[in-house]
């Protein structure tokens, strides 16, 4: 043990060599360590301290509000005159149910941070010490500890190491960031309901929690039902009373925001399932098997299900059996179905906030999409043919392979179009039991199935199919209508996803994929053998075309034009150059930066003058928690977005604009330069 | 009579298996009778308490918080002042066999000579039974039902939520605060307030 406590503090002494350090002394189940960012500090700046406190194992201490039961740490600071700290920020705690009751803590090693103010005048020698009277605890036994952690800097020019910025901004990382919007909640009786401002594009990891940090209002160890419903994120939980405005931490997973909210009318969260009994398992089921059989004459589904049916009815004719290429199908439908809907239930477990045909999501499987209705669009327009003759009249293994792979992509391409249907029952299907979760998926996939079981095993319906005949070669071509506009609204969707340039590589792979299938197909007339040789690097180079693809990042799509990323090195550039900026910051979860964007700096009028006055814009988007740009946004006395500063040439220092913009604002500052 | 008992008993009972949501009665709600053995064995049944006041603490003598008022001999000043007015004082421990602050009669009496504590009964709630009826959260945790059964105070001891005895000189205990308050016929002026301490060791 000893060799084991000798070891961490060799590891912590090498940690932070050169650094200010303190040891707590003693026997204690928490160690505590007083760290500066810098241990020259500059006359009149601030510098961060952190208490970086590793718990023994078993032990916790505890956040600001200890929760049911525990104590939060006090923190006395004894420092030279003028020297003043901040409150403490406490990074994300956890939650610890120990028999009921709730505790907010630590389990492992965590560093809460305070600003130090150097006053102007300091020199030489700069000592800092803090008393600190703090409870760890098992789930068994509490000790209250004591540390008098003591350290001196240096004034000097401010310098920070870069391995100790890199610790300190690892530690910001995990502090919440001030959602900067206010929320609303209502105590009912004994139900609680929170909303809070966080829009609906913004993405949010991990499970959902309300730590509350002011007492009175909530009841700890009721659990919460968290839950996004638009431009807001409700929480349901039991409650004891209304106390006023109140402030906590709403948490995802370990991203964590700072939110204010005060008393009001709070509407329930439309998107609220219930918890659904089995009889509504059955009912989702049913409704799953009904929404799946509508599915087979959606434009997107309908094209490929009419091929299969031709097919079928040419083994009728043929002497196939029909019967096994009819579950072949179903089998395919049904396996992508349950794969789709058990990687979403996994995903969801998983703590990822998706919804239903949630791969659309992604522009490369978009693209892909794209080449492949594009692809079948063309064979049914008789571009190319996919079967070689000999092809055809192979052994019926042949025949249910084809069929399984055909069920597979109906229902892979028909997601998008379940969405209008089917969008309410799967979301539903996703708070129950998984068991009944993949039922309802499986049902889905049985409903597409369920005209070709038909066809299959019921000979009356196959003879009520049409004799195959030249006909079918017409229906074809007009079939590949529906197809072609299928690919039309993939490529929208892809502008949508990727932006004008992501929607041109997709349709360039598109044209690249044609041209390939196009050759291959006029081999194929004139029989040459190997037909497919010359199409083959083409389709490679079109699929190729989705690693060019990327996301466009959310919030960019309308920004001012010209608008630049923003860094310090820009702006110390543009302002050396004594030009006008603008730099704003905002994140997707902030909604307030967001009514801005929309409402006044991506407007024509602001647009056009900011460019009429050649106002360099830029943008710096905070939406990861970004430590550098924390950094900034600080030195500007603003602990997070919005943040909206100007500078005007001569102007040593921005101004910082307020949080509530109007156009006649910005436009008023960009007309005087 | 015994009707009431267990009907009182059923509500406690209720309590618990709703747990980890926790029973809780409200200042000025009537609040759930209990019958629970004392150190002695002796069956302690609130509701023969009705017409007098009662103070309940939660107690658990392994707890830092506790230590506080009871090695400062701040808990027995109390108890006396209040015993001294006619006031019931009854001192329970939830603490689970096996968790810290689990006592056995034997060890109770032991515990309460000890200290010189000054209760009127020290309680055994070894299943947690009469601390979930009462939501009680942390040792200590004080709550005082009036004279017509109805809680008139719950929350901490004082108003310094620390583990350091040098605090107790300067708190304002609530408990005796509250009972001087009921004793001029005046309401209570902080009936509820943020209990402090260790959590109350309760079985799983």
């Amino acid at each position: 043990m000893a060799a084991v406590r000798f070891g961490l503090m060799a590891l912590l002494l090498w940690l932070f060599a050169g650094v200010a350090l303190a040891q707590a002394p003693g026997e204690e189940h928490v160690k505590i360590t007083l760290v500066a960012e810098s241990d020259r500090p500059a006359p009149g700046s601030e510098v961060t301290l952190a208490l970086a406190s590793v718990p023994e194992k078993g032990w916790h201490a505890y956040w600001l509000n200890p929760g049911d039961a525990g104590l939060p740490a006090r923190a006395e600071w004894i420092l030279p005159k003028g020297a003043s700290t901040g409150e403490i920020r406490y990074p994300v705690p956890e939650r610890l149910t120990i028999a009921g009751l709730m505790n907010y803590v630590y389990e492992g090693p965590f560093a809460p941070l305070v600003t130090l103010r150097i006053p102007a005048d300091a020199t030489g020698a700069f000592p800092v010490r803090v008393k600190l009277n703090y409870l760890v605890c098992t789930d068994a036994i509490c000790v209250p500890g004591k540390a008098d952690l003591s350290t001196t800097l240096q004034i000097g020019d401010g310098s920070v190491v870069s391995s100790i910025r890199a610790q300190f901004d690892v530690w910001r990382a995990a502090l919440p960031r001030p959602l900067g919007a206010e929320g609303i909640y209502q105590v009912d009786g004994k139900a609680l309901r929170l909303a809070i401002p966080f829009p609906a594009a913004a993405t949010a990891q991990g499970e959902g929690y309300f730590f509350p940090a002011t007492h009175g209002a909530f009841d700890y160890a009721a659990p919460q039902k968290v839950a996004r419903d638009g431009d807001r994120v409700v929480v349901e939980t039991a409650g004891v009373k209304a106390v006023g405005p109140i402030e906590g931490l709403l948490a995802f997973g370990k991203q964590g925001f700072w939110v204010r909210a005060v008393p009001g009318a709070v509407p329930a969260a439309k998107a609220a399932p219930a918890q659904m009994p089995w009889s509504g398992a059955l009912f989702a089921f049913l409704g799953a098997v009904l929404g799946g059989l509508i599915l087979n004459i959606m434009p997107c589904v309908f094209p490929i299900l009419s091929l299969k049916a031709l097919s079928l009815a040419k083994a009728n004719a043929e002497g196939g059996d029909p019967r096994a290429e009819a579950l072949a199908y179903t089998a395919g439908v049904v396996l992508v179905c349950l794969a789709l809907g058990g990687s979403l239930l996994a995903l969801r477990a998983g703590g990822a906030t998706l919804g239903w045909a949630f791969q659309l999501q992604d522009p490369r499987v978009i693209l892909v999409l794209l080449l492949l209705v594009a692809g079948i669009a063309f064979n049914l327009a008789g571009l190319f043919e996919l079967s070689a003759p000999g092809f055809v009249n192979r052994a019926t293994a042949r025949g249910t392979g084809g069929a399984f792979m055909t069920g597979a992509l109906a229902a892979f391409v028909a997601t998008p179009c379940t969405g209008p249907f089917m969008g309410a029952a799967l979301g539903a299907a996703l708070v129950l039991p998984w068991p009944a979760a993949l039922a309802v998926f499986g049902g889905l996939g049985l409903g597409i199935a369920l005209p070709f079981l038909l066809l299959g095993f019921v000979p009356a319906f196959r003879r009520l199919l049409p004799r195959p005949g030249a006909w079918m070669e017409t229906l074809r071509r007009i079939l590949s209508v529906p197809m072609f506009l299928t690919a039309l609204a993939l490529a929208w969707v892809l502008g949508r996803q990727a932006g004008v340039a992501g929607m041109t590589i997709g349709l360039a792979a598109a044209l690249l994929a044609t041209l390939g299938l196009w050759w291959a197909g006029l081999r194929q007339r004139r029989g040459k053998a190997r037909a497919w040789l010359p199409a083959v690097p083409l389709l490679a180079l079109a699929l190729a075309a989705t690693a060019l693809v990327n996301a466009a990042p959310a919030g960019t799509g309308a920004v001012v034009p010209g608008a630049e990323k923003f860094s310090e090195a820009r702006l110390a550039e543009l302002t050396a150059q004594g030009k006008p900026v603008f730099a704003y910051f905002t994140a997707d979860w902030c909604l307030t930066c967001k009514v801005n964007e929309k409402a006044v700096i991506e407007t024509d009028a602001v647009a056009r003058a900011l460019a009429d006055h050649k106002v360099t814009v830029l943008v710096g988007d905070w939406t990861d928690g970004d430590p550098a740009l924390g950094r900034f946004i600080e030195r500007h006395n603003r602990a997070g977005v919005p943040l909206y500063l100007w500078y005007k040439p001569g102007e040593a220092e921005p101004r910082v604009l307020p949080q509530i913009l109007t156009q006649a604002m910005l436009v008023d500052l960009a007309s005087k330069g | 009579m015994i009707h009431r008992m267990l009907v009182g008993a059923a509500i406690v009972a209720a309590g618990v298996a709703a747990a980890p949501l926790m029973a809780e009665p409200d200042v000025a709600a009537a609040v759930p009778n209990f019958r629970a053995l004392d150190m002695h064995g002796k069956v302690v049944d609130l509701s023969a308490y009705r017409g007098r006041t009662v103070v309940l603490e939660w107690n658990n003598p392994g707890c830092p918080f506790v230590k506080k008022h009871y090695g400062s001999g701040n808990m027995q000043r109390t108890q006396a002042a209040a015993t001294a007015q006619g006031v019931v004082w009854l001192t329970i421990n939830s603490g689970a066999p096996g968790l810290q602050g689990h006592m056995t009669g034997a060890e109770a009496q032991k515990f309460v000579a000890a200290e010189k504590a000054k209760p009127t009964a020290y309680l055994l709630d070894p299943k947690g039974l009469v601390g979930k009826g009462y939501g009680a959260k942390t040792t200590p945790h004080l709550y005082i039902i009036d004279g017509q059964g109805r809680l008139a105070y719950k929350g901490g001891i004082d108003d310094k939520p620390t583990a350091d005895a040098a605090d107790i000189a300067g708190a304002r205990n609530h408990v005796l605060a509250a009972l001087a308050e009921m004793r001029a016929g005046k309401p209570v002026s902080v009936p509820e307030t943020r209990p402090y301490g260790c959590s109350v060791k309760y079985a799983g």
